[in-house]
């Protein structure tokens, strides 16, 4: 146990004394105040959130900090060779596009492209005369829509992403319901397929049948929708997640790879090196998997790949955010820190009409022995306490505030979803109110401390 | 035996915003301990001025004042404040006591001035037994607007013997209170210096004065010793 002196525990006695016999007082001290340190509260609580959201949507899209992503080069024995090096290894992920349909066959789908079923995004991903085409690469552009089309009937077109190795690891989807797709166990004949919300809408609003067709192949696999994930694209597309071996299968037959067809469980081959089928364009790799990567380009350049034009790029959200955040966090703390200033006023103004009620409080503490430099801390501590007292409060009103908000705007931000109360900005409120409480009682304790002993003896 | 207390030609001169008045103009004075010492004078005379220099609240300008033998003339603010709480023990007219403390707390004023430190159990053994040895203990828990004048001015020299000082100085300290209980605060005070506590009393009465053992008075900024009444 830390034992405290004998001078900061009789300071700390003696200014408790004094806030229980100055009740009203140290209550006006504390609204002055109170303003201030929630504003610096509410400024790094909400400085927290906005990176933490901003980082997450980034996260989501890109990668989360750190992240390596390797542009894979077109070469028809690229995805053997991917799939061959990453198998079975950790803190890498490769992976593809490709569209299927889910539904009744030969049809045209709700949402042709796999665009949104919200209207204000319907045009997005080629609903009307153009439709999404995604090749190899991951590129994913517009094409007109063949005029001759079947009919409408119940299906849904889903973008979809194959993969070698979670891609969660990289791009930490939130989990809204169910569960995301199992890598451990042995590739099913009745692929896993995760949708994002926007895709899930789609299959909530409408009885589709289950059968699955993978663009260019000629048999029909039967789903199963285990999970649905915010992938943070929001309402944009419907996209899947599929395991590139579950999915192989199901492609077209000239698609995959001789070595690897048939190879059965843990062995999943290429399902797609033709433009729009699957086939993996890119890794994600963590750091420290430069091995790997090297693995993986020497492979590639063997089998007579243009390695010359694989190109990385590192994902480093944070440190692209870090500046604006920053110049946002200085100007609204330069705000809080005038509300503040404010509050420091009132401590200031209560502590030195305080001061001239106890001229001979004072005089008498110093003349039974107390130190002026005691006196000094006395009169800190109260005002410290005071703060402290504060900033208390402040804390459980943002508490009180965050929860709140949280509550009511989870729905628009899902990623405060899963945030609690930073304790970065607690800190930041403790800290506001003993500095407010250390500047406003200052100027006090040193009038306090200057009090002459004789005071009691002309009294 | 080195006296308690020993002022050797204490000088003291007031400026003010009116011309330097010299209150004190070489001081004499010798107490031993369980001395008691009245020190009389008309207003103005300089007791209260005689008084701070010797609890230390103000410094001379010229003399020598010695502690228990020790030169305390020109001691440091610090030095002299943990030996304001270690020697002396002080009561005033007014009894200066925290209106939103109890008897209790406000003799335990003098335990908690950063000068040592007691435990919660031992400072209140102490600061009863201060309160038994002035007749008020009952009256601990109470405020001191629940007490009468006599009984306020009684915590206030509990409050002056709970660090069981070596010298007692007491300022007017019957000057609000009536005859009667004037008395039992002067038969208080004399009762400390039994146990060998120097007492230095300025007061105006002279009936108070001659329970002393020596009665001085400051005349023209010099102490003599007293022959006839003071008038007041």
């Amino acid at each position: 146990m830390i034992r405290m002196s004998g001078k900061f525990r009789s300071s700390l006695i003696i200014g408790g004394q004094g806030i229980r016999a100055r009740k009203l007082r140290t209550l006006l001290s504390m609204v002055s105040l109170f303003l201030g340190v929630l504003a610096v509260i509410a400024v790094q609580a909400g400085g927290q959130v906005a990176e933490k959201a901003m980082l997450a949507d980034i996260e989501l899209q890109r990668g989360i900090d750190g992240t390596e992503s390797l542009y894979l080069p077109q070469h028809e024995k690229t995805s053997q060779i991917v799939q061959e090096t990453l198998q079975g290894k950790k803190g890498v992920s490769a992976f593809g596009s490709t569209q299927i349909t889910i539904g009744e066959p030969n049809t045209t789908p709700l949402n042709p492209g796999g665009s949104s079923f919200d209207p204000r995004y319907s045009s997005f991903g080629g609903s009307g005369r153009y439709t999404t085409v995604c090749d190899a690469s991951g590129m994913c552009y517009g094409k007109p829509v063949d005029e001759k089309q079947p009919p409408k009937g119940a299906a849904i077109e889903l973008r979809t992403t194959t993969m070698i190795g979670d891609i969660r690891q990289f791009r930490p989807f939130r989990l809204v319901s169910g569960q995301w797709l199992d890598f451990d166990s042995a590739p099913s004949m009745s692929p896993q397929i995760v949708l994002n919300t926007a895709a899930a809408e789609g299959f909530k609003n409408n009885k589709i049948p289950a059968e699955l067709h993978v663009q260019g192949g000629t048999k029909n696999a039967t789903p199963r929708i285990v999970g649905v994930v915010d992938d943070g694209q929001g309402a944009y597309s419907a996209t899947a997640y599929v395991r590139a071996d579950e999915l192989q299968n199901w492609a077209p037959a000239e698609a995959k790879p001789p070595a690897a067809a048939g190879a059965g469980k843990g062995a999943p081959a290429n399902f797609g090196r033709s433009s729009g089928s699957g086939g993996l364009s890119s890794v994600f790799l963590a750091p420290g998997s430069e091995g790997i990567k090297q693995t993986l380009k020497a492979r590639l350049a063997a089998a007579g790949a243009e390695v010359d034009g694989m190109s990385s790029q590192r994902t480093n959200p944070k440190k692209q955010m870090e500046s604006m955040l920053n110049l946002m966090k200085i100007i609204f703390l330069a705000m809080a820190s005038l509300v503040l200033l404010i509050g420091v006023a009132g401590i200031l103004n209560v502590g030195l009409a305080t001061v001239g009620e106890r001229v001979e409080e004072f005089a008498l503490r110093r003349a039974v022995g107390t130190s002026r430099m005691l006196l000094t801390f006395i009169v800190l501590s109260e005002t410290l306490l005071t703060g402290l007292l504060t900033a208390l409060a402040a804390i459980g009103a943002g508490v009180i505030g965050f929860e709140v908000a949280a509550m009511m705007l989870s729905g628009k931000l899902p990623a405060l979803a899963d945030m609690s109360f930073p304790w970065e900005a607690g800190m930041a409120g403790v800290i506001a109110g003993l500095v407010a409480g250390l500047l406003g009682g200052l100027i006090p304790a040193i009038r306090a401390a200057r009090i002459p002993i004789s005071t009691v003896m002309r009294a | 035996m080195n006296p308690l207390i020993q002022l050797t030609g204490v000088t003291k001169t007031l400026k003010g915003q009116e011309e330097p008045r010299q209150i004190l103009a070489g001081v004499d004075l010798t107490v031993n301990p369980g001395d008691s010492v009245a020190i009389l004078g008309r207003s103005g005379s300089g007791k209260s001025t005689l008084l701070s220099l010797l609890g230390l609240f103000d410094r001379a300008d010229g003399g020598q004042y010695l502690l228990n033998g020790n030169d305390i003339t020109s001691l440091p603010e610090r030095k002299a404040a943990v030996l304001r709480s270690a020697e002396f023990g002080f009561v005033f007219q007014r009894f200066f006591l925290l209106k939103h403390l109890t008897a209790a707390q406000n003799v335990a004023m003098a335990l908690v001035n950063g000068q040592g430190w007691l435990p919660a159990r031992k400072r209140k053994a102490k600061v009863m037994a201060a309160l038994e040895k002035v007749g008020i203990a009952h009256l601990a828990k109470n405020k001191p607007t629940r007490l009468s004048g006599g009984e306020q001015q009684r915590v206030a020299i509990a409050r002056a013997l709970v660090r069981e000082p070596k010298v007692l100085l007491a300022d007017e300290p019957t000057g609000a209170l009536d005859t009667e209980t004037a008395e039992l605060v002067i038969d208080v005070l004399l009762a400390a210096t039994y146990s060998g506590c120097g007492l230095i009393l300025v007061t105006h009465d002279r009936q108070h004065a001659d329970r002393m053992a020596r009665v001085l008075r400051l005349t023209d900024g010099r102490l003599s010793r007293a022959n006839e009444r003071v008038l007041t």
